[in-house]
């Protein structure tokens, strides 16, 4: 008779995910299914709605990275009016999504990453959190985190007038430019995130890379996959996260494909399992091949990581060292090492820092040219970005009048759901094998595979508790014999 | 205490406006701000999305916090309400971020960074079970629709008392 293992985050809040690991006779893992239920009905909710609405409305969705559809959904709002935007309102997006990137990874870096690191795998799951970091490292650099999060986010609110909920982009352009002394307001504090992010790169260095057993961890064990990877990349090959193209790069760093927004549905298909509400997105010309690793599967990775694997080097001089140098310490480009992420989260935000600075040189950043009314209504538009969380895209049709009659979002996370997928079963196989009981360590290794990911069910589907509450229950011959807990 | 005593409270409703019956915190501090006005020493954010380390940004510099959101437990029966404080704090539907903490690690943090945050007693959520945060509409279920008058009047009628020094946690 088969035993299950259920690892169940709903017991505080109903209606969420549980993963479900099924065991073999003699006690290996032959099986793991994570399961969430999705969020129904945006498409219907929009549809028959002006299409300019469609930014402001999809800041709804999701309170984690409402920038990030903002952004998305004006791109593709504005190939609904023919495309023309003032140059200079690109240059603000970009400007401001650049401050929505740092805060973010800035957050996770620190409130969810770092303890793995800094208190180790093993720590006490109450002081696993953002207080036991500061308590080891000290009050001076929680503050340090505190004030450059804050003003990262003030940065985006004086660029766009808010920092969530955004109303900020119009069809066309910006609804607002960027004065003068604003400029001068957000420059210093730029200045000073670049610095965080230098401070933040040797703090991964001193902590992480100084400990031999966090790199093995990195580099070996259950902790890679061999499935491809996507990310937004500019003309020249460097991680772009407002705009270009999409490139899609395998593990052993040739080239699968290249697509503009507009050719996505030519790439990207959507899998359906009868277990889950959420898709599994695969490379559309290869078929869906299953939940398989290796060099001709269909399956891709869409984060930070996989967006440097994608890339041949940075946009910007000091990323591109920290991008080098992340990259000869884990054992080349690409790579397939998923805690890896957390280091390539630090390189992007010091592109993110760069980028802002080099906006701040541009004597047409203060620019008053920050919108071009649009004139027509063409009916279709794609929009790609970079979300925090992987390539996110929103694709909308409207009629002559401008009303919305499709919308079709492929976000971040869902991306990723079958790496996740997989990566949960190759730490569950690690950890539970004939002969060895599970224990309570299962709990954090398979959170740690998903925190590399930083998933967003916000918009995938639903919100997860914060701090993601796990129960583990081991049936045997049809009885509980064993039961982990974790925040509930 | 009212506010006259120079206390601030920040009341905060939480929630989805566009997600069925995740936006039940919202109507309820737009409740709230109506029948309140304005009155000194109170603001109020009708409508909040953001969780975890963002939302100690909102309530640095506030002696009080008051937050309406839903919540969803096991067996519950929408419509019902649930009243914690920074000591007893359940994780209700929009106080959690998955992708930084908790509301009370968010506090005890700014407390050690210097920050003025409200002690736990003075942190007062008021959390409504409820049967739909998976559609997505701007109307309330059925279920809670017919509930809503009748907890709409017990919530603000709790908040009201608590902001005139009369309710539980008010202290002083």
């Amino acid at each position: 008779m088969s035993r299950k293992i259920s690892i169940d985050p709903i017991t505080r809040l109903e209606g969420h995910g549980k993963i479900e690991i099924y065991l073999t006779d003699d006690g290996a893992v032959e099986e793991t299914f994570f399961q969430i239920p999705e969020l129904r009905g945006f498409e219907r909710f929009v549809v028959g709605r002006p299409i300019e609405e469609l930014p402001r409305i999809v800041t709804r969705i999701c309170g984690v990275c409402p920038a990030s559809h903002h952004m998305a959904s004006a791109k593709a709002v504005d190939g609904c009016f023919g495309g023309e935007v003032a140059p200079l309102a690109h240059k603000l997006r970009d400007m401001y999504y650049q401050a929505h990137f740092i805060h973010s990874h800035l957050a996770h870096f620190y409130a969810l990453a770092a303890p793995d690191f800094v208190l180790g795998p093993d720590a006490d799951p109450s002081t696993r959190n953002i207080l036991g970091v500061v308590h080891k490292v000290g009050l001076e650099i929680g503050g340090a985190v505190i004030d450059a999060r804050g003003k990262a986010q003030e940065i985006q609110r004086i660029i766009g007038g808010r920092n969530t909920q955004d109303i900020w982009c119009l069809p066309g352009g910006v609804a607002k430019g960027l004065k003068p002394e604003e400029l001068e307001t957000i420059k210093p504090w730029i200045d000073g995130l670049y610095e965080f992010t230098q401070f933040s790169l040797q703090l991964f260095r001193d902590v992480v890379l100084a400990d031999p057993a966090y790199v093995d961890l990195i580099l070996h064990g259950p902790y890679t996959l061999d499935v491809h990877n996507m990310g937004v990349v500019d003309r020249d090959n460097a991680p772009n996260f407002y705009d270009g193209e999409v490139r899609v790069v395998d593990f052993d760093g040739d080239e699968i494909c290249r697509y503009s927004a507009e050719q996505y549905a030519d790439h990207v298909a959507e899998h359906v399992e009868s277990w889950t509400y959420l898709k599994f997105p695969y490379l559309k010309q290869r078929g869906w091949k299953g939940f398989v690793e290796g060099i001709d599967t269909s399956l891709y990775c869409a984060t930070p990581l996989a967006r440097l694997n994608v890339a041949d080097r940075m946009a910007t001089p000091r990323a591109t060292e920290a991008f080098e140098e992340m990259f000869a310490t884990i054992g080349g480009h690409p790579s397939r090492a998923i805690l890896a992420n957390h280091w390539a989260r630090l390189v992007e935000m010091v592109q993110n820092a760069e980028t802002l600075q080099m906006y701040c040189a541009d004597p047409e950043i203060t620019g008053t040219e920050v919108r071009v009314v649009p004139q027509h209504v063409t009916g279709e538009g794609f929009g790609i970005i970079e979300a925090m969380r992987g390539t996110l895209t929103h694709h909308y049709t409207c009629d002559e009048k401008a009303i919305c009659t499709s919308a079709n979002l492929i976000v971040g996370t869902t991306n990723n759901n079958a790496p996740i997928q997989m990566v949960t079963k190759k730490v569950a196989s690690s950890l539970i094998k004939p002969g060895t009981e599970p224990d309570q360590g299962i709990l954090n290794m398979i959170e740690m595979a998903f925190r590399a990911f930083d998933p967003c069910y916000s918009c995938a589907t639903h919100s997860l508790p914060g701090e993601l509450p796990l129960e583990v229950r081991v049936h045997r011959s049809g009885e509980i014999t064993h039961t982990f807990k974790r925040h509930c | 205490m009212t506010a006259q005593d120079g206390r601030r409270t920040l009341v905060v409703g939480m929630g989805n406006p566009i997600l069925s019956d995740d936006a039940v915190g919202i109507r309820l501090a737009r409740d709230i701000a109506a029948r309140l006005g304005a009155r000194d020493g109170v603001d109020v954010i009708e409508e909040c999305c953001v969780g975890g380390l963002n939302l100690l940004d909102l309530v640095a510099g506030y002696d009080r916090l008051v937050v309406l959101d839903s919540i969803k437990t096991r067996d519950g029966r929408p419509g019902t309400w649930y009243r914690f404080d920074g000591r007893s704090l359940r994780e209700t539907m929009n106080l959690a971020n998955v992708h930084d903490t908790n509301l009370a690690t968010a506090l005890e943090l700014g407390r050690q960074m210097g920050h003025h945050v409200p002690d736990d007693d003075e942190n007062h959520i008021f959390a409504v079970e409820i049967a739909d945060n998976m559609n997505f509409s701007e109307e309330l279920s059925p279920q809670l629709r017919e509930a809503y008058p009748g907890l709409a009047e017990e919530i603000l009628a709790e908040v009201e008392d608590l902001l005139s020094g009369r309710g539980e946690g008010a202290g002083g």
